[in-house]
């Protein structure tokens, strides 16, 4: 098995992890955490393919994923507190105004 | 050219008076009907002239290209047109003079309708007397139909007027179609309707053709004629203005079927057997209208069926070969007829207009000698007493008929006699005797004005010269001309004689009394009057059989028939749509729109548990669909390497 399937296959891994965390767990701290895996395992898989083809692209995308997902978790931290603060819920289980 | 001239003046007085009648007046368009007949008779004498030499023929422009043959409007002038053209005009411009007179009451009541339609009327006949094709004397023959139509309804106040309007229109529309059909059976077997063409051709024509052709072509003169069986017109028409008859008998309509038959008389004689027919309806016409004229008592309608029976005698004429006898009898026949009819109509004004039957004047000889006058060299003209116009024109008839056959001249005997008799009869009931107007109509009647009086003095001239031309006459029209039969002039002289007398001594003398005489000849008496009962015949038979005739249809047509048949498919239709609805709908349609709703209410219950606002829920729901996609898309992949 050469190197670069092992890290796919990590990255894999790592992406199933953070799936099944947003899929099962409830806290929603905890899908928050689980997405950034899922996008961790991801970038994972961008800069093993890059290394293998020799290019940078990946990596800067990569990179760019990062900036995202920083982003994303100020306004998606910012969303929780401010729904905790309001409802005082914390389990996704008890969010269900989608179906209105 | 100059000839259009004669059909130019009365349609143009009648184009005047009828735009501008209303501002020029009533008076000033009596003028104008006057002038256009005037100047319409100066042309046709100027004619008259120029058509003795040679006729012309004018083609005044193609009217209709058919394949093969060009319909032209033109006009021809030969001796027999020119000379009626003349004598209409005359006989019309005196009788126009006269009308003004005749009408002076009604005038500021629209009477410039009245001119209007008189000139249209002398138009129309000229057109028949002088058009050079069939279709242009059917234009003429439908406009005199018009003209009488609009005249003879002129009092439309009065209800019978207007009746008299409707009759003779529809009674003259029969015949009008047997002539069109005529007309379509000349041009059918000629291929032509140029009567100069057509007299070429009827030599090699066929002859049965021919036979039919005339046959249909005699029927429109029956019509126009009033000759049986379409004659109930025209006594009726007599509720017109007196002027209307007048124009109506002497010169224009009724004149214009003879004419009509005259014009076409080679076509005629190619055709024995219509001759045939042409005779006894003439013959049947003379005698019948002579009876009931001996028992009538309006004082217009007696003269009406002297008309009638008259005809009767030219028509018979033609039928036994004397065309030109038949168009000389025309010609004094306008004069005198006229003449009568003005006469008639002065005694009516005399009255106001109040006064119709015979048996209400009496006695007017010393108060009205002018047209009394008149009144009796008309009566001595149309009795053929010698030497007045009527003698030489109807003896040279009876003489005719005799030469065909003893029962036609025993027919112009007989019917000589009966009309000697019944003009004398009102001749002596309204101007001698006692004075019956007194206890109706108090005041003293009065001759009327020179207007109505010069007319009638002119017409009474001619009456009385009008037969000294009959050589000349003949010599231009191409007749033959005929001696005056010594024996025949004395027998009908002297039947005429003895029907004045009669007349005189029942009726001036009471050598019988009239009244009696009437209560003893009662049935006799009705069945003249009432026309052998042809008039009640037809109401009674066509018009009631055809009323029948129409309610039968309508109730066994119409309402069992059609409406069954509706109302059946109707019921059958609604049995249907019911069981349509029952079966088809409430079983079929009905449950599947139920079915499909009630599946999506519970589909739509079913699938709402999906939908939980879980955020989990959604994210699986999502990897299961990305899961599905990336399936298909694998093996589409697959598919398209493959």
């Amino acid at each position: 098995m050469s190197i670069e399937k092992a890290y796919i296959l990590l990255s894999i891994l790592v992406f199933l992890i953070g799936l099944l965390g947003v899929i099962a767990r409830k806290n929603l701290i905890t899908i928050l955490v689980s997405t950034e895996i899922m996008l961790n395992g991801v970038n994972l898989t961008l800069v093993t393919v890059d290394k293998y083809l020799g290019k940078v692209d990946g990596q800067v995308f990569a990179l760019f994923v990062l900036t995202v997902a920083a982003a994303e978790v100020a306004v998606g931290l910012g969303l929780i507190v401010s729904i905790f603060r309001l409802k005082g819920y914390e389990g996704s289980s008890e969010i269900v105004h989608l179906r209105d | 050219m100059e000839g259009i001239f004669i059909l130019l003046m009365p349609l143009f007085a009648f184009l005047v008076t009828g735009l501008l009648g209303r501002q020029l007046g009533d008076r000033a368009s009596g003028v104008i009907t006057v002038l256009g007949g005037a100047f319409s008779f100066v042309f046709s004498l100027y004619m008259v002239y120029r058509a003795l030499h040679s006729p012309v023929q004018v083609k005044l422009y193609e009217f209709l290209p058919l394949e093969g043959y060009t319909l032209s409007v033109g006009f021809y002038f030969d001796a027999l047109s020119s000379i009626t053209a003349a004598v209409v005009t005359l006989v019309a411009t005196l009788i126009f003079v006269y009308s003004i007179g005749y009408m002076e009451d009604e005038f500021g009541k629209w009477v410039y309708k009245f001119y209007a339609y008189l000139s249209l009327f002398l138009f129309a006949m000229l057109l028949i007397v002088l058009s050079d094709n069939l279709l242009g004397i059917f234009f003429g023959w439908e406009g005199v139909g018009l003209a009488s139509y609009l005249l003879i309804g002129y009092y439309h106040q009065q209800r019978k007027a207007t009746n008299a309007a409707l009759e003779a229109f529809v009674m003259n529309r029969i015949g009008d179609w047997l002539f069109i059909f005529g007309i379509i059976a000349t041009f059918l077997v000629f291929k032509s309707l140029d009567i100069v063409e057509i007299f070429g051709k009827v030599d090699t024509a066929d002859k049965a053709l021919i036979g039919i052709a005339t046959l249909l072509l005699f029927g429109g003169a029956v019509g126009k004629s009033g000759q049986l069986p379409l004659h109930t017109w025209l006594p009726n028409a007599m509720a017109g203005p007196t002027p209307v008859s007048a124009l109506l008998h002497a010169a224009t309509m009724v004149a214009a079927g003879v004419y009509m038959v005259a014009r076409l008389y080679p076509v005629f004689e190619a055709a024995p057997q219509t001759l045939k027919v042409v005779a006894v309806i003439g013959g049947l016409t003379a005698l019948f209208a002579a009876l009931a004229a001996t028992s009538h008592t309006d004082m217009k309608k007696i003269i009406a069926f002297s008309t009638m029976s008259q005809l009767g005698y030219m028509f018979l004429a033609l039928g036994v070969g004397d065309r030109g006898g038949a168009m000389f009898h025309l010609t004094t026949h306008a004069f005198f007829k006229a003449l009568l009819f003005l006469a008639a109509g002065s005694v009516i004004t005399a009255f106001h207009h109040k006064l119709y039957d015979i048996y209400n004047f009496g006695g007017l000889k010393k108060y009205m000698p002018v047209t009394y006058a008149s009144f009796v060299i008309g009566a001595m003209a149309l009795a053929g007493i010698f030497p007045l116009s009527g003698f030489w024109s109807k003896d040279r008839l009876i003489g005719s008929y005799y030469e065909a056959s003893f029962v036609w001249g025993l027919v112009g005997t007989v019917v000589a006699f009966l009309t000697a008799y019944y003009i004398f009869r009102e001749g002596f009931v309204v101007f001698h005797g006692e004075e019956r107007f007194r206890g109706i109509d108090p005041h003293e009647p009065r001759e009327v004005g020179a207007v109505m009086t010069v007319p009638m003095v002119v017409l009474g001239v001619m009456a009385v010269v009008a037969g000294f031309f009959e050589g000349w006459y003949m010599h231009a029209v191409g007749g033959e001309h005929k001696d005056i039969h010594l024996n025949v002039a004395v027998t009908s002289v002297a039947v005429g004689i003895v029907g004045i007398l009669i007349a005189y001594l029942v009726f001036v003398r009471r050598v019988v009394s009239p009244e009696g005489m009437a209560l003893v000849l009662s049935p006799f008496r009705v069945t003249f009057r009432e026309q052998f009962f042809t008039e009640k015949l037809y109401h009674k038979g066509i018009a009631k059989g055809y009323m029948a005739f129409s309610k039968a249809t309508y109730s066994v047509g119409d309402r069992l028939i059609i409406d069954g048949f509706i109302n059946t498919t109707y019921r059958l239709f609604f049995k249907f749509a019911k069981d349509v609805w029952k079966t088809f709908d409430i079983k079929s349609i009905d449950i599947f729109i139920h079915w499909l709703a009630l599946s999506m209410f519970r589909s739509g219950r079913a699938l709402r548990n999906i939908q939980t606002g879980l955020l989990n829920n959604y994210v699986l729901f999502l990897l299961v669909g990305i899961i599905v996609v990336l399936g298909i898309m694998l093996y589409a992949l697959d598919r398209l390497k493959g």
